[in-house]
């Protein structure tokens, strides 16, 4: 198995998914599966010269045009109040390390 | 007064679309005879016009518009109406046409059966016992039975391509860039294109012509103005290039497509063209490569249904926000789609994003010089089966991802590599329809769209093969 | 036993675009909660970011302003993490390829006096949401204006010193962005936000385990967060205990900072390129051109104040503090006004009207017309300081002229008198009032002789010439001592 159940729980972690016992056993063998048959591809030699597509970004000029929408946030929020969305009470700052 | 004109031909539509989900296809998730009418009475006079003036297209569910639901055939969008419209909508609406209703799909676009909707799988309007398949299952069963003559789907990995093969109708997936994905709902950015169905390869070309084009909201669209519609189909291929790659035809390629490709060669050379045996030496690697990129992109693309903006909410408790996303986002993505997210997660995680994610663009770009190389020596296109097999039963591939996975292998090289790509069909093999495939360079759609009209002509799609 | 203290700062400023980053929203600031919000920021399915060009010009100045190397190739990136204020579950950056690198700042370091302080990268990010946790009991609510709006992240080498350093780098940092326009650096209204890097080590030695200091809400706060937690990790090793790599949160309530509550899992932002955005490429002659746009930047301004104007430093450091101010000095100068003047009576005289806004000041032709008074003896230096302050107040709410500064001096009675028989009279008058001075003056207290002249100016209004005065009461005293 190149997947172990450690890994499951923090990959689940990461991507916050209740994973209950039954599945995780079941997703340890099919991912270990999966990524032992996508092991393949360390045996393509490393490139000679990259490919490059050529494509550039665009540049939007900075004008207040917002796509209208066609809802509200209040008429489709699971919990709105004031003007705001609603969640479960989080602690100040438990956010990423270094966000904005 | 317009509306007569085409009320009729929304009332049409509706008996022929009630008819088909009559019969127990469930192509569609949601359409109404109102709806239709409703839309063709309130044609605008430029937009009856419009190249597809009265036109009644089914929309794959993944794609947003303001008269239905757009649940991707996932829980966690179930009831969601978009607050907005995607480009490709709403150019549909400006060329005149109606939308019929949303199509069954597997859910987020990830599968290749239809087995994967929350909604219940389609069925094979060919042969009920077998899968459409998928993702866009819907939109090619809603063309296959005749409920409709045009249809939107979409594809990451071959989602048009595979379904149109396994139904016997036509399926066009442009160049990356051709369409707009605003308001395609995400799975693989980098591969997700809209792509076309249509009866014939002129109705996929007319629908493909209709939406493409740049589109300021999309800034991976190409800048280009729309295709034109397609001509008529040549009487003879003198001077064309026909490239057969050797990876697409293994030593044990089902024997019925084998025979439909045989007879597709054959009629391509009886029209003049000259066909050439070439390689793309990285082909069989486009499938591990195809499972590390769309499952990357798919676990970010994922992240925001989380239950906080939109959409339906399981609390967990309502103690904390990290047991209401664990909750919502548990209950509310089926198996394949959790599967995807954790391997795309697992991916781009720390100490293993060199193994497989970079290693995977690096071999990406290997795939896409194939092409490059390929297209540069002077082929005008590809010629390939769509799919290995004709169309499998319900179950077949449920058990083992990667048999199911392996479904997709012939079609998934051109999302990989940008380049269009369409399937046409090419026969039958005891009832079964089989897909041909054609492979354009960048941006060669055209192309493309020309042998298959002038190979169309020449063989008859729905005959035995052998 | 002395210890280095070393700190680099991580600084995010929101851009002063008109719209946002991805989307055609407004980015003002303090408008209703989800009012400028759209599929894009708010992270409906299907939507997709389109970049916004202003955004990528301010960042590209910023960068040059900092002596960046712009990289005409810079790749997005996706952050991945889940916040509530975090709509898309991704936050679009730049990672591995960032819009520039390798720059620097000079400031001026109460410590060390004129240094170089390197930056690091410079690159375009959006904003998140803002995250009220104290609108709705045991909820938390959010508002996506903010979400979407335009910011650079500036990371410094890890080159200050001492909390007062860092803090001299944010106000040398934010005149270099408030001069080039490119932000208001307002941390009241979160357009500035540091967070800090600090470590302590012997002189020498390699670097310290460093500690993360968050949730600092002003450049004092930063200071005293700084030195605190610069004090405990003193303490902490100089009782033998290691540093622990952690993010600390500033209480600026309590002036201490204390470890953030830690979480289960460690962050893992499973970074990748952006694949809704193709690579940023910016031509050669688009660069050249916004690098040749670049206004005159403080340190150059001051340093052509003293060159060509002969002010002294300290002087020339106020004068080029911002560039309204900048400018209102050379305007002053350029009407006629001797450079030396202008500084003094700016610096005395304006600057105490109008410490923040100079804009807000009388024209600049204005104020030389009243220094021009003085010049020419029409009114003394103490009455011009009355004619500029009636013509400051008259410039709020009407257009003033240099003419009006005469015509206003004569309405107040300002116009100095020289006429000798008038000061005369003042000064017998005076002198007639204060017989014991007098006396006392004459007995040899020379020094009331600024009491005298107090008295005479007193009499006339202010309006007497000092001068004049001064030889009016020397003649009077010496004279009536002879008889
Ligand atoms: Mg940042
Ligand atoms: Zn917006």
């Amino acid at each position: 198995m190149s997947v172990t159940r450690d890994d499951i729980r923090k990959i689940a972690a990461l991507a916050e998914l209740a994973v209950d016992e039954a599945a995780a056993e079941e997703l340890e063998r099919q991912l270990s599966r999966i990524l032992d048959y996508v092991a393949q591809l360390a045996e393509v030699p490393p490139d000679a010269e990259p490919v490059e597509d050529g494509r550039v970004l665009r540049l939007r000029h900075d004008d207040i045009a917002p796509d209208p929408l066609l809802s509200e946030p209040k008429d489709f929020a699971p919990a709105f109040k004031q003007g705001l969305f609603l969640v479960p009470r989080l602690g100040e700052l438990d956010r990423g390390e270094d966000a904005p | 007064m317009t509306p007569p004109r085409f009320r009729a031909a929304a009332l049409g539509a509706a008996i022929r679309i009630a008819e088909c989900e009559a019969k127990g296809t469930h192509a569609f998730v949601e359409w109404s005879e109102e709806a239709l009418v409703e839309q063709a009475d309130a044609l605008t006079e430029e937009a009856a016009d419009g190249p597809l003036a009265g036109e009644v297209v089914a929309v794959k569910d993944v794609i947003a518009d303001r008269f239905f639901h757009t649940t991707c055939g996932s829980r966690i969008l179930h009831g969601w109406r978009s607050a907005f419209e995607a480009t490709a909508v709403r150019r549909l609406r400006e060329a005149g046409a109606i939308i019929a209703g949303k199509t069954n799909c597997d859910e987020f676009a990830m599968g290749s059966s239809t087995e994967h909707s929350a909604y219940g799988p389609s069925r094979n309007p060919v042969d009920p016992t077998r899968v459409p398949g998928g993702s866009s299952g819907g939109s090619a069963a809603a063309v296959a039975s005749g409920a409709v003559r045009l249809a939107l789907g979409t594809e990451t990995g071959g989602s048009v391509r595979q379904p149109a093969a396994f139904c016997g109708v036509v399926g066009i997936k442009p160049t990356y860039g051709r369409v707009s994905r605003y308001g395609l709902v995400a799975f693989g950015s980098s591969l997700d294109q809209i792509g076309t169905f249509g009866k014939d390869v002129a109705g996929a070309a007319r629908l493909l012509a209709a939406i493409s084009g740049r589109d300021d909201r999309d800034a991976t669209t190409l800048d280009r103005v729309p295709l034109g519609g397609p001509g008529p189909a040549p009487k003879s291929l003198k001077g064309t290039v026909i490239g057969v790659p050797r990876e697409y035809f293994p030593e044990g390629l089902h024997a019925g497509v084998r025979a439909g490709c045989d007879r597709a060669l054959a009629a391509l050379k009886a029209l003049g063209a000259e066909v050439r045996e070439v390689s793309l030496p990285h082909t069989k690697y486009a499938v591990p490569t195809y499972y590390i990129v769309a499952p990357a992109e798919a676990s970010s693309n994922l992240a925001r249904y989380d239950g906080v903006r939109f959409g339906p909410r399981e609390d967990g408790g309502l103690r904390d926000v990290r047991a209401l996303y664990r909750a919502t986002r548990g209950h509310g993505f089926g198996a394949e789609v959790r599967r995807r997210i954790l391997l795309g997660t697992y991916v781009l995680s720390a100490g293993y994003y060199d193994a497989y994610y970079r290693t995977a663009q690096r071999v990406r770009e290997r795939i896409r010089a194939d092409f490059a190389a390929v297209f540069g020596s002077g082929v005008h296109a590809l010629f390939t089966p769509t799919t290995p097999t004709p169309a499998f039963q319900f179950g077949d591939n449920l058990a083992d991802p990667i048999a199911m996975y392996l479904s997709d292998i012939f079609v998934c090289t051109a999302n990989l590599a940008w380049v269009p790509a369409l399937s046409l069909p090419i026969g039958r093999d005891e009832g079964l329809p089989l897909g041909g495939q054609l492979i354009g360079a960048m941006e060669a759609e055209s192309t493309i769209i020309r042998i298959a009209q002038a190979l169309e002509a020449a063989i008859d799609g729905t005959a035995e093969v052998r | 036993m002395s210890r280095e203290t070393v700190i680099g700062l991580e600084v995010h400023v929101q851009l002063l675009t008109r719209s946002k980053m991805f989307c055609g929203c407004s980015s003002a600031f303090g408008d209703p909660p989800n009012t400028n919000v759209c599929p894009v920021c708010l992270g409906l399915p299907g939507a997709l970011p389109v970049a916004n060009e202003q955004a990528v010009r301010l960042a590209v100045r910023a960068a040059y302003a900092l002596g960046c190397a712009v990289h005409a190739r810079s790749v997005f990136a996706r952050k991945n993490y889940f916040y509530p204020d975090l709509p898309k579950g991704y936050q679009i950056s730049q990672f591995e390829e960032p819009l520039a690198t390798r720059g620097r700042l000079e400031i001026t370091s109460p410590d060390r006096g004129l240094l170089t302080v390197g930056v690091t990268r410079l690159h375009l990010e959006e904003d998140a949401g803002k995250s009220f946790h104290d609108r709705v009991p045991g909820m938390t609510a959010v508002d996506l204006n903010r979400s979407g709006v335009p910011l650079i992240e500036i990371v410094s080498e890890p080159d200050l010193r001492s909390p007062a350093e860092a803090r001299a780098y944010l106000v040398a940092l934010k005149q270099v962005l408030k001069y080039l326009e490119v932000s208001d650096c307002n941390m009241e209204e979160g357009s500035l936000r540091v967070d800090a890097n600090l470590s302590i080590r012997r002189p020498g030695d390699p670097l310290g385990t460093r500690t993360e200091v968050k949730n600092m809400n002003s450049f004092s706060g930063v200071e005293r967060a700084l030195t605190f937690e610069r004090d405990r990790q003193v303490a902490a090793v100089e009782r033998g205990e290691a540093i622990v790599q952690r993010t600390m949160l500033f209480d600026g309530a309590k002036g201490e900072v204390r470890p953030m509550r830690s979480k289960e899992e460690s962050h893992d932002y499973r970074y990748f390129p952006e694949p809704d955005l193709p690579p940023l490429v910016l031509s050669e002659a688009w660069l050249r051109t916004e690098r040749e746009a670049l206004p005159e930047l403080p340190a150059a301004k001051r340093d052509r104040f003293v060159k060509s104007y002969g002010v002294p430093e300290y002087d020339a450091g106020v004068l080029s503090g911002t560039r309204e101010l900048a400018e209102y000095f050379e305007s002053v100068v350029a009407v006629g006004v001797e450079a030396k003047d202008a500084a003094n009576w700016i610096m005395n005289d304006v600057l105490a009207l109008h410490p923040d806004d100079v804009q807000r000041a009388l024209p600049p032709a204005a104020l030389a017309a009243v220094i021009g008074l003085v010049r020419k003896g029409t009114v003394n230096r103490q009455a011009a300081r009355k004619v500029l302050e009636a013509l400051d107040t008259r410039a709020a709410d009407a257009a003033v002229s240099a003419d009006d500064a005469l015509r206003l001096a004569t309405e107040l009675g300002l116009i100095q008198v020289q006429d000798t028989s008038r000061i005369d009279t003042w000064v017998r008058e005076t002198l007639a009032a204060h017989p014991g001075e007098v006396g006392r003056y004459r007995a040899g207290e020379m020094k009331l002789m600024g009491f005298f002249v107090g008295q005479v100016m007193k009499r006339s209004g202010g309006t007497a010439d000092p001068k004049a005065v001064n030889a009016a009461l020397r003649s009077a005293l010496v004279g009536t001592a002879a008889s």
